[in-house]
């Protein structure tokens, strides 16, 4: 009888030792999932502050008024647009495999102010310093 | 207890006299059970009252517990509002607000003047009038700048703090003002589709305190942000050069009922909700009603062609002003002869119009009326909206008016869900500001007129940009089509013809509609430009080719070039197929 009481009295200490372990275990990581949450709620803000910048920054408005200030470009035009089955088929190459290349070289000698496209860039819109006010 | 070892016989004498006197002679085994039963008996009830109240729990939900009053507008969270290719329009952005708990305070004087010293704003007897209140709790300054929430932290106030709330920042401004309303300082919607959004079980979401976190699915909308933005910009243009009084304009997909971009100036900043007040600032498109002039003309073609009994080149006699009453009913530009129905179109003639819709009769006038949905409220997710204005009796003099737009007034999104059934086959398709496939358009789609009405309308439209008012909205590649409208405004009772409403209609591409604009200035001033003329076809008209010239390419509509005219594209495939 004596010796039954003891084991039990034994099973009793390890079990309620086990327990506290297996609370305390739990409880670091209900801490760490509860830090872990704030981490991802803090990403998220920062995430959402970010992508309001991103749509401020890109918002149409803006591009507008940045594009009429330092660029010659203009809206497209029905003309400019083409579908692509009218376009001729590709030209065989001339260009033996050790020339240099003749578009690198094109665009090499192409200033930045003219301006590409269809329609040529209108007669004030030359790099003077007068046709840049003009612009704006 | 002593009684461990009471119940046997072998206990000493001076012991059992000494129980006596203490307990008298009682059965102690007896004593012993009925102590137990009572402990059992007391431990039942107590487990049962547990038991019962958790089924009450269960049952009835806990009525304790909730957040109310400041912590709750914290707790706020709105889902972000999206364009139909997920730019953003609304979203949340965390800002920190400023409280203090007025028994914590230590020295309220010194703590008034550190504070309206670093935030200059702050109103110094409001702020004592706060601090000197018997609350926990009194909020200061909502949404404070990073740099001024450092600021109050360096003075080190005790019983003051900050917590983070839930802004909502409008990142495209003014671009999308009307549609997407506002909010108010506790994140609530108080217009558009962010009071829309409220209604739709928001509200409720707050009040259990789940909104909290923004894991809420966004909603996207209809809307384009480029095509409402470059519709936008095109109408402040023109408000601007016409000295307008107000401009708007909606683009609509034809097919789907979908609202692409919407438009009304003077609009506000959603940021700034002051300004949403102006009473100027009203959504027109919705809030408004307008008497739409000549563009209700082509309903009363419509009518007539869909009845069967009036076919493109009946003859309409428009010699002499039609004389009803007091009233003559005049026209623009009188040719003196008898007109086609086409004529009566491209002409803008008020005679012809009125004497077709006669022809039809005043009940039939009103039924189609009624059946295009222009009699009655139009609903959308947008919680302002209007009711038409009707006639109080409805005479032939009111079916004469109305047959050119006059007499009636209805809200321009109204107008412009009947011309959508007029030209994409005849189906009524109720507008929407959400996102909608055409497949979901069709289940709530009504057939309100034959598929070859719909293509005669679209010849007409068609024609009227080639030959009619709307020729200076013809942009090339885009097979456009229009009707537009003058409207004179009744001020005082009486028609001025110096104050007009100008409406001007397109339809993209006229064979086979995808998109339909529409186009308002109210009160457009004459200019050296336009000779001096006021009608619609010398300012709504070119301000929408203008706008047709930005968004087709954004709509993704192809441009094409050499296509035959309207009479042999339109007219002649249509009745090649049936």
């Amino acid at each position: 009888m004596r010796i039954i009481h003891f084991l039990v009295i034994c099973a009793l200490v390890i079990s309620a030792a086990y327990v506290y372990r297996i609370k305390m275990d739990s409880t670091v990581r209900t801490e760490r999932v509860l830090r872990l949450r704030a981490d991802i709620r803090e990403e998220r803000n920062k995430i959402a502050a970010l992508r309001a910048e991103w749509a401020k920054l890109s918002s149409p408005a803006r591009l507008q008024g940045l594009v009429e200030r330092h660029t010659q470009l203009r809206p497209v035009d029905a003309n400019q647009f083409d579908a692509l089955k009218n376009l001729p088929a590709r030209p065989p190459s001339f260009i033996k495999p050790n020339d240099p290349d003749p578009i690198g070289a094109m665009i090499d000698v192409v200033s930045p102010d003219e301006a590409t496209g269809s329609i040529p860039a209108p007669a004030s819109a030359s790099s003077t310093p007068a046709a840049t006010e003009g612009v704006q | 207890m002593s009684d461990s070892a009471s119940a046997t016989p072998a206990e000493p004498f001076r012991q059992r006299l000494i129980r006596k006197l203490l307990y008298g002679n009682v059965d102690r085994a007896a004593k012993a059970r009925a102590r137990v039963g009572l402990a059992m008996l007391a431990f039942t009830a107590v487990f049962a009252i547990i038991a019962l109240r958790l089924v009450m729990y269960g049952v009835m939900g806990d009525t304790h517990g909730r957040r109310g009053g400041a912590q709750d507008a914290v707790a706020t969270a709105r889902p972000d509002i999206l364009d139909r290719n997920g730019e953003i329009l609304a979203t949340d952005v965390k800002a920190p607000s400023l409280y203090a708990e007025p028994r914590k305070l230590i020295d309220k004087d010194e703590a008034i003047e550190l504070l309206t010293a670093t935030l200059p704003d702050l109103d110094p007897g409001e702020v004592r009038d706060r601090l000197s209140s018997r609350k926990g709790f009194v909020w200061l300054k909502r949404e404070l700048t990073p740099k001024q929430q450092h600021d109050v932290f360096k003075l080190g106030l005790p019983g003051v703090g900050f917590l983070r709330e839930n802004k909502r920042v409008y990142p495209t401004g003014r671009d999308v003002s009307h549609l997407i309303g506002l909010v108010n300082i506790d994140n609530q919607g108080i217009a558009g589709m962010e009071k829309w959004l409220d209604g739709n079980g928001l509200a409720d979401l707050h009040r259990a305190g789940f909104a909290t976190d923004r894991q809420q699915e966004p909603i996207e909308l209809a809307v384009d942000l480029r095509v409402e933005h470059a519709l936008r910009d095109e109408l402040m243009k023109a408000k601007e050069k016409f000295r307008a009084k107000a401009a708007s304009g909606i683009v609509s997909n034809v097919r789907t009922g979908e609202i692409v971009a919407m438009v009304s100036l003077p609009d506000f900043d959603p940021n700034n909700p002051k300004e949403a007040n102006d009473p100027d600032r009203i959504n027109r498109l919705t809030t408004g009603v307008y008497e739409m002039g000549s563009t209700f003309k082509a309903f009363t073609l419509a009518m007539a062609l869909d009845s069967g009994k009036t076919t493109l080149n009946s003859m309409w006699d428009t010699r002499t002003p039609l004389q009803y009453g007091r009233f003559r009913i005049h026209d623009d530009h009188p040719l003196g002869r008898a007109i086609n129905t086409k004529e009566v179109f491209t002409y803008s003639s008020n005679i012809g119009a009125a004497r077709i819709a006669l022809s039809q009769g005043i009940e039939a006038h009103k039924a189609f009326l009624a059946k295009m949905g222009q009699l009655t409220r139009l609903r959308t997710e947008l919680p302002e909206s209007a009711s038409p204005i009707l006639p109080r009796h409805w005479g032939e003099l009111n079916t004469v008016t109305i047959a050119f737009g006059h007499g009636i007034a209805v809200a321009p999104l109204q107008a412009v869900m009947g011309i959508d059934a007029l030209v994409n086959g005849g189906y009524l398709i109720p507008p929407t500001f959400l996102k909608r496939t055409e497949a979901d358009a069709m289940k709530l789609a009504k057939r309100v007129i034959k598929p070859e009405t719909s293509d005669k309308m679209r010849f007409l439209m068609r024609l009227n940009a080639e030959v009619g008012t709307a020729r200076k909205a013809d942009v090339a590649g885009y097979y456009i089509g229009g009707k537009t409208g003058t409207a004179e405004k009744v001020i005082n009772g009486r028609y001025a013809k110096k104050k007009v409403l100008n409406a001007f209609t397109a339809i993209m591409p006229a064979d086979n509609p995808q998109y339909q604009l529409l186009v308002m200035l109210d009160e457009p001033q004459a200019l050296p430009e336009t000779h001096g003329f006021i009608t619609s076809g010398w300012n709504a008209v070119p301000t929408g080719g203008k706008v047709i010239a930005r968004i087709a390419p954004l709509l993704g509509i192809k441009p094409r070039f050499d296509l035959p005219p309207s009479d042999r594209l339109i007219l002649a495939t249509s009745r090649e197929n049936r």
